[in-house]
């Protein structure tokens, strides 16, 4: 209570939980939408918005200058997500709406629709059931910054921007291979996306207004109109290059849609990395504790630092590294709950290595409760391995340690009285790698959420790939 | 722009007037405290009572109630002598969101006996009943009635 002489001390048990449930987020979501809203009555309010559980329902505009293939992109992706696709054709054809009617007035006879109708007209149809429910894709809106600001003035906030982009070059030659099916309304193309039917072959009509000069008017139009639309999204769009197969960009559309950004919420990173001897964990976890203030936890030093102290744990552990056999598993654990539950892994959260080598000991550490929440297996090659081990030597007199390759000793003299130890000689090295892959199966499997990084790299671009990592949230994977 | 700046202002006007950033503080506390396996539907729940709490007037088990109270008491005047000093007092209106971080108390130069620190309390939670839910409801008759059954 009296946090002016003792600091409080959170459980661990509360931040996990909290990072597991995403209880910031939703409070985040819930305050937007307050005060998007600024109902009268809050609490009813906010009971509705929590019943929805709509959050995470895909929110995207689709933005691109003409023929780059956004709305085969956004059909595509509204099909996949299985969501709602808003275009202008679409919202000006409802039924029942004097506001439609007048608009599509209007489009026949100047070809666009005025702006505050177009806002009206997206917001009516946002707040349909449907849309809650499964959410929108906006096709080509805004097409302005003007109609991008009143879109985000009436509530309308897009979690994903994609803009398409092209060289003009390219999108006026592609324009004019354009085709369109008038039953479906899919756009086809004569190069790249021929339908295979030929009923649907015989069908399909040439649109209005895609020669080259008009293509080019409506790409200058777009240009102008594009640049000012990008401050309105900074941290939320993305460019695409449309200049690829449409396959490509699908697929690169759909895994952006599907990550979520970096939110505030607080994070205590608890890192796991494996991998086999010499892929670079002792370094990356010492770079990450450097950086991050981690705490390093070391297995095996941990269990080498109890002998030295002769602590009861080491009194037990001694006759066990005397003898070079393996220390049982219930020992490591407990001197590693011992270090993990004391107050700096807990505040500052912990990098571990060296520990667990098997599915029992990624159990029992489970069971514990000392669940890690970002895993890294390093993947280096073999021979890399035992180029980085077996070249390892010490100089006996100054204790420095040398490496043939990358960190050669300076004069002939000191390189002559060079020593290996004995643990890097090649049949250890290969022995403990086939130890570790003989598990290394199992393990990947029980953390399911694993990262796979090269670490056959130098170790600044491994730190980079790590860091990228922790800081940015866990990919979904893509079905 | 000051259309941007008068929509700040009014939605700033809007979180005070209906003291969303306390609820959501409470909400959070709450959720992190009892660590329910559905978190949704736990949220719901409470704003379910709370909802009843509002139109019905009955008090609401806020979370910290009268026994909480001598309990942190207790807690901090660790050798017992029966008060707590100023700095410990506004640290605990503090916590308690009875108090702004800013804000001037009264420092009188004698320390803080538990009735003072109860009877504080129980004057700022019935403030803020009182700014909440109207003067006359029923939960604010009863948290200002329960220092009596002490």
């Amino acid at each position: 209570m009296d946090a002016t002489t003792a600091p409080h001390h959170i459980p661990p048990e509360m931040s996990q939980y909290g990072e597991e449930n995403h209880i910031f987020e939703i409070m985040q979501n819930m305050l937007e939408q307050l005060l998007i809203h600024q109902p009268k009555d809050p609490i009813l309010f906010m009971i509705n918005h929590l019943q929805l559980d709509n959050d995470n329902v895909p929110k995207i505009v689709i933005l691109g200058p003409p023929a780059s293939g956004k709305t085969t992109i956004a059909m595509w992706l509204c099909k996949h997500l299985n969501s709602n696709l808003l275009t202008v054709e679409n919202l000006i054809a409802k039924e029942f709406s004097s506001l439609a009617a007048a608009a599509r007035k209007h489009y026949q006879i100047n070809k666009r629709v005025p702006s505050m109708q177009l806002v009206r007209l997206i917001q009516d149809r946002v707040s349909e059931e449907d849309c809650v429910r499964r959410g929108w894709i906006l096709d080509g809106i805004p097409e302005t910054r003007e109609q991008a600001l009143m879109i985000q003035t009436v509530g309308i906030t897009p979690r994903h921007v994609i803009v398409l982009s092209a060289p003009d070059t390219v999108l006026i030659e592609r324009n004019l291979g354009k085709r369109i099916d008038p039953q479906t309304g899919e756009i086809y193309h004569t190069t790249f996306d021929w339908p295979s039917e030929s009923e649907i072959q015989d069908r399909l009509i040439v649109p209005v207004g895609i020669s080259e000069l008009e293509t080019a008017g409506k790409l200058l139009e777009y240009h102008r109109n594009i640049v000012r639309i990008f401050p309105s999204y900074p941290k939320i769009l993305k460019v695409i290059s449309a200049d690829q197969p449409c396959v490509d960009v699908f697929y690169q559309a759909l895994t952006y849609v599907q990550t979520n950004h970096r939110s505030n919420a607080p994070f205590t990173p608890r890192v796991l990395l494996c991998g086999p001897m010499g892929s670079g964990k002792s370094l990356q976890a010492a770079l990450l504790a450097q950086k991050y203030s981690l705490v390093n936890v070391c297995c095996g030093q941990l269990l080498k630092e109890a002998v030295a102290d002769k602590s009861k744990f080491g009194e037990v552990i001694q006759p066990f590294f005397e003898k070079d056999m393996a220390v049982p598993d219930s020992l490591i654990m407990k001197v590693l709950s011992e270090r993990l539950n004391q107050q700096d892994c807990i505040q500052k959260g912990w990098v571990l290595h060296g520990f667990p080598r098997d599915l029992d000991q990624a159990l029992m550490m489970d069971s514990l409760g000392y669940k890690p929440n970002r895993v890294f297996f390093l993947n280096v090659p073999f021979d890399s391995v035992l180029e980085r081990l077996t070249l390892r030597r010490t100089d006996p007199i100054t204790g420095e340690r040398y490496h043939l390759m990358y960190k050669p000793p300076p004069t002939t003299e000191i390189q002559d009285r060079l020593l290996q130890n004995p643990k890097d000689a090649e049949e250890h090295v290969k022995l403990k790698m086939d130890l570790f892959y003989r598990n290394a199966t199992e393990l990947e499997e029980f953390y399911g959420q694993a990262l796979t990084i090269n670490g056959d790299q130098d170790p600044y671009t491994v730190f980079e790939y790590i860091e990228s990592g922790i800081i940015n949230p866990l990919p979904q994977k893509v079905p | 722009m000051e259309a941007g700046g008068s929509r700040e202002r009014e939605a700033r006007n809007y979180l005070e007037k209906h003291q969303i950033m306390e609820l959501l503080k409470y909400l959070t506390s709450v959720l992190l405290f009892i660590r329910p396996e559905k978190p949704r539907e736990y949220l719901i729940a409470i704003l379910e009572k709370l909802r009843i709490a509002k139109a019905t007037g009955v008090a609401f088990p806020f979370f910290m109630d009268h026994s909480n109270i001598a309990a942190m008491f207790d807690m901090m005047d660790s050798s017992k002598k029966g008060t707590i000093s100023f700095v410990q007092y506004k640290e605990a209106l503090k916590t308690l969101g009875l108090c702004t971080a800013d804000e001037v108390l009264k420092d009188d130069g004698h320390a803080i006996t538990l009735d003072k620190f109860k009877s504080e309390v129980n004057k700022r939670t019935q403030e803020i009943c009182g700014r909440t839910k109207g003067k006359g409801s029923g939960s604010c008759q009863t948290a200002a009635e329960q220092p009596r059954l002490h």
